[in-house]
């Protein structure tokens, strides 16, 4: 008896990769052999257009790498021009910003568990997250103008006070209410647990070799998170969530527990900025800005792990060359190892659990 | 067995009681939403002194001023096409020109509607 083998395209315009990610993926009836995944859809040269804009026309661009997370890649331009000029922030705006970041965090685990609820066949759920997240955005809009593309962090500061902080005390007294509603719907549902469980596990060792970071690999029993030993985060009390079970489950609940830590973080931010004062910063002047000459590196915790900016400048008004490492990129190479002998049918959900956002991965 | 149950019925309780909620929602376009004074929409300039620092600091290419034979500015134009609509321009400018407005439905059947030009406001430099 002869075996043949079949060899299937998901996306990439399927409704359910996030984005335009195409897998090849080979299969033996049901069951994937090997899983090969092709980006570069959305590739927008992020990287080779920073060497013709100068840092401050850079700036409004970085938010677009991450459109579901646009503050931290702001904040990371941010640091290595303040890094380069040797300015030290104020405290109050280093609580505006952690309050700013760890909102987008929560805004961008919402989306990610009505995304990932979507690809499971769970409706609902889907409607109210994007319900809570407008709460988020809202207050983004209100104090940065826009919704996703903020623009809010200038080089040594940021653009404006904030005068107005009811919004962000609304949002943390709903958000742990449905946050419980959520895990009343998903956490313990049989259906949920048939999908996720057992699904999908990434052992410590291989997250170690194909680069994971952030929530998946906290989920797998890693204590790591960059937050502990970022500066940004100097005086915040906080926990790291850390799960042992490794698999789409855990990942799942990492996230949900760590929205509940984040909602901590930005009422520990809230309280210091309801004693503030008016805000003192020393921005820098970027229009003839000119960062000296030598490497810069810097990096953070976004939602999807560990994003990096470095930059090599010649002493120029440009950067010489600018590089990005974000936490996608390493997730979709991980679904090579992850799909292998699972079932057609889990591929969607193992890739879901993820967290692959495709701006992230193409830049 | 039971338990599993539980959980389904639970999950759907919390489903069911949203029937009885309100829609969150908006029925745009019959219906808008009121935008605070901060929104990031179509520019205004007045009071443009050609000074080109917004030129300068737009990441798009957005922004580019006419001059006269005599080397003097005299007219201002912002294509809309291009513009990310990054406030930049507006945070930048030494004499506060750039106002960006509260529109946002840019959507129009000629491209040159697209191009806003003050003309005559570059003048006093």
């Amino acid at each position: 008896m002869t075996t043949t083998t079949l060899k299937l395209n998901l996306g990439p315009q399927h409704p359910s990769t996030h984005g335009v990610l195409r897998l090849l993926l080979e299969l033996k009836g049901e069951k994937i052999l090997s899983c090969e995944p092709d980006i570069g859809y959305l590739h927008r040269g992020m990287e080779k257009m920073a060497e013709k804009m100068t840092y401050l026309q850079y700036l409004p661009t970085v938010d677009r790498i991450d459109y579901l997370a646009g503050f931290f890649y702001s904040e990371l331009l941010c640091r290595i021009v303040e890094k380069a000029m040797e300015v030290e922030l104020p405290d109050k705006v280093r609580a505006i910003r952690v309050m700013l970041l760890e909102l987008n965090r929560i805004a961008s685990h919402l989306l990610w568990v009505g995304a990932f609820l979507m690809d499971l066949g769970a409706v609902s759920p889907f409607f109210y997250v994007f319900r809570e997240r407008e709460m988020i955005l809202r207050f983004f809009e209100k104090l940065t103008g826009q919704r996703m593309m903020y623009n809010y962090f200038v080089f040594g500061g940021v653009r404006r006070d904030i005068d107005f902080l009811d919004g962000v005390e609304e949002i943390i007294s709903i958000l742990p209410k449905k946050i419980d509603d959520y895990e009343k719907i998903i956490t313990e549902n049989p259906i949920f647990l048939r999908r996720t469980v057992g699904k999908g596990i990434l052992e410590p060792e291989i997250a170690f070799n194909y680069a994971i970071t952030g929530v998946n690999l906290r989920a797998s029993g890693v204590d790591y998170d960059y937050r502990n030993s970022d500066d940004l985060y100097r005086g915040f009390d906080f926990r790291t969530v850390v799960l042992e079970e490794k698999d789409s489950w855990a990942r799942y609940k990492a996230r949900i527990s760590e929205m509940r830590e984040c909602v901590n973080i930005v009422g520990q931010a809230l309280d210091y900025l309801k004693r503030a004062g008016v805000l003192e910063q020393r921005l820098i002047n970027p229009l003839n800005l000119k960062l000296p000459a030598g490497d810069y590196y810097s990096e953070i915790e976004a939602p999807r792990g560990l994003a990096c900016c470095y930059v090599r400048s010649d002493g120029g008004e440009k950067p010489y060359r600018l590089k990005w490492r974000t936490g996608s990129y390493y997730s979709v190479n991980l679904l090579r190892k992850l799909l292998v002998g699972e079932y057609l049918n889990d591929a969607v959900a193992i890739a879901g659990s993820l967290d692959i956002i495709l701006p992230e991965v193409d830049k | 067995m039971l338990n599993e149950w539980k959980n389904l019925w639970l999950g759907l309780w919390t489903v069911f009681k949203h029937l009885f909620k309100k829609p969150v929602t908006l029925e745009y376009p019959e219906k808008k939403r009121v935008l605070n004074g901060n929104f990031r929409g179509k520019p205004q300039v007045s009071g443009c002194i050609g000074c080109g620092i917004c030129k300068k600091v737009c990441p798009s290419g957005a922004i580019s001023f006419a001059k006269d034979e005599n080397g003097k500015v005299y007219s201002y134009k912002f294509d809309l096409k291009k513009c990310i609509f990054c406030g930049n321009c507006s945070f930048y400018c030494p004499k506060g020109a750039i106002r960006m407005g509260d529109e946002y439905e840019l959507a129009c059947a000629d491209a040159s509607e697209l191009e806003l030009i003050y003309e005559g406001g570059c003048n006093d430099k």
